[in-house]
């Protein structure tokens, strides 16, 4: 356990924008709280509650999309940067096996920069809150400060982090092996074999079942980690000209009964091992560009 | 004990391209081996295959252990530099000393501070901010740091200038070496560890064409100088190779009983550089 920790302080050590790019995020927002014009209308209670709720979760998006493409990105090169400076000759002099490098880097792209992104997100979420809220007290009385929605956001990051971690298994461990595999231009060499698979097939079969699996496998992530009968549960509020709908809570969107009961979401894990046990396969044996 | 490390038929092919075909060697503890070649010759196949980067066939023990099956245990006790400039242009100093000693149960913080004292390191610096010989300085100090049996040094002086490469040697000999050790040193430069070897395997076109140790050489090569009257009567002898220098000729002999060869001129102990030249230039004369 203790080689784990140091191969992931080595990777937040060799790839700094892990913790610059979501402080960066943070205090452009905190800024933007401080210096930015805020114009909040006067808002019943229940009303200044939903408001604080896209603003939070808003936020909570931002962080999220930079996020999963820098993730994407990491895990691409995690392998090839290795071998393009050939440091791995380095790190291979080392007693580490090949098996912990590729989980550790594999953990650091799907837990530890989510997690990193996370905390990035709630400091800076709160710091605005709390000075939104400060700056706007005559008109919002302090309601954008939230504990339960705050509380429930909180789990939506955790459980939105485990769940992708999971679905995503397949597309992670694809572009480890694409990066311990690839001699040049990796991101280019990641697209060829699906794109070349789907034309193909489409070409001498007249199918459409690669394109299908992998629509499915992006795209279906939502209908299985959340609940898709929310209809009910939605609450309209009407700020000026604008109408927010909002889910009336977050709790009930969360459906981890249903994810880990999917047999799509352990079929997905089985092929994402797989591609973890090549990508394991190809770094004992590539040592060159 | 069997030998630190031990090579039977081992081969490697890279397509159609034999780089080691069907080598055989040992190396015993406590030796300081040179294993010498021309460029493509199979040289860093033999270390990539004892260090358990590669893949081969045949049977080799390293350590008595199976190298590519068994690197991340072997590298406890073995420690290799493969080129002076695979430390990563981004590590700082420090972190690589830190790194090192939270996953190598043999390093010596301690130690690996004071080499670097003698230097004018300082530990915030990144690799990408020191000079070639400098990395070299700090690599050498990680690896000399490290309680190895086996230390595996591959072209180590690549790109260094002349002082460079002269403090590494001096560091390796004065500060590390002990009869507990074993250096295997490859390089294709043999004038340059001729000095400090103990043991010269000389490789081609994947074969190992010499295997001995330097004491040896005395015993088992001669070498005459003879005046051009005497040439056809040397010739006579089966050198394996000759070459003319300052108007002799200087012929070479894989042989021991050297008395008759007196007869025929100087007779010379070939330099680990002149054994080199003399197997390596292409066959019998």
């Amino acid at each position: 356990m203790n080689d784990y920790a140091w191969l992931v302080r080595r990777e937040f050590w060799e790839n700094r924008a892990i913790w610059i790019v979501p402080i960066a995020i943070g205090v452009a927002l905190t800024l933007a709280a401080l210096f930015g014009n805020v114009q909040i209308p006067a808002l019943s209670a229940p009303d200044s509650r939903a408001l604080s709720g896209v603003v939070l979760f808003g936020f909570g998006v931002t962080f999220f999309v930079v996020m999963n493409i820098y993730a994407t990105w990491y895990l691409l090169d995690c392998l090839y940067a290795d071998r393009k400076d050939r440091s791995v000759l380095f790190w291979k002099s080392l007693p580490i096996s090949d098996t912990a490098t590729v989980l550790a880097k594999l953990f650091t792209g799907l837990i530890a920069i989510p997690l990193v992104y996370f905390i990035a997100a709630d400091i800076a979420t709160l710091l605005m809150a709390f000075i939104v809220s400060v700056r706007a007290h005559s008109a919002l009385g302090g309601s954008l400060w939230q504990p339960d929605l705050w509380l429930q956001l909180q789990v939506l990051w955790l459980y939105l982090i485990v769940t992708t971690a999971i679905w995503y298994l397949p597309f992670a461990g694809y572009l480890m092996v694409m990066s311990a595999w690839a001699r040049r231009a990796v991101t280019l060499w990641s697209i060829v074999p699906p794109l070349a698979a789907y034309l193909l097939e489409r070409w001498f079969f007249g199918t459409h079942w690669v394109g299908t699996v992998l629509q499915e496998r992006a795209f279906g992530y939502l209908p299985h980690a959340l609940r898709d009968n929310y209809h009910g549960t939605w609450v309209t509020t009407v700020v000026g000209d604008d109408t927010i709908t909002t889910p009336a809570s977050i709790w009930r969107m969360l459906d981890p009964l249903g994810f880990f009961t999917s047999p799509a979401t352990w079929v997905g894990v089985g092929v994402g091992i797989a591609f973890i046990i090549a990508a394991i396969q190809l770094r004992l044996r590539r040592t060159e560009v | 004990m069997p030998p630190l490390i031990e090579a039977h038929d081992l081969s490697k092919n890279y397509g159609k391209h034999v780089a080691l075909d069907h080598v055989n060697f040992a190396v015993e503890t406590g030796r300081i081996v040179g294993l010498i070649g021309p460029n493509g010759a199979g040289k860093t196949t033999a270390l990539r295959a004892i260090l358990g980067l590669t893949p081969y066939e045949g049977r080799l023990r390293v350590l008595d252990r199976e190298p590519f099956g068994e690197r991340a245990a072997l590298m406890r006790d073995a420690s290799f530099i493969a080129d002076v400039a695979v430390l990563p242009a981004w590590l700082r100093v420090d972190q690589a000393i830190d790194f090192v000693a939270g996953i190598h149960p043999r390093f010596r913080r301690d130690r690996a501070h004071a080499l670097l004292s003698k230097t004018q390191i300082t530990g915030k610096r990144r690799m990408r901010e020191l000079s070639k010989g400098m990395k070299t300085q700090v690599h050498l100090a990680l690896t000399m740091a490290i309680d190895a049996k086996l230390l595996v040094l591959d072209e180590p002086t690549l790109g260094l200038d002349i002082l460079a490469r002269r403090s590494f040697f001096d560091a390796l000999v004065n500060d590390y070496m002990d009869e507990t050790r074993t250096i295997l040193i490859t390089t294709h430069q043999v004038e340059e560890v001729e000095n400090l070897l103990t043991d010269v395997i000389f490789i081609d076109r994947g074969r190992i064409v010499l295997d001995c140790s330097l004491e040896d050489i005395a015993t088992r090569y001669a070498a005459v100088a003879v005046a051009d009257d005497k040439v056809a009567a040397a010739r006579a002898e089966r050198p394996f190779f000759e070459r003319r220098t300052l108007g002799k000729t200087v012929l070479y002999f894989e042989r021991s009983d050297v008395q008759q060869l007196a007869n025929l001129g100087e007779l010379l102990t070939p330099s680990v550089s002149d054994l080199f030249v003399a197997k390596l230039s292409g066959g019998a004369a």
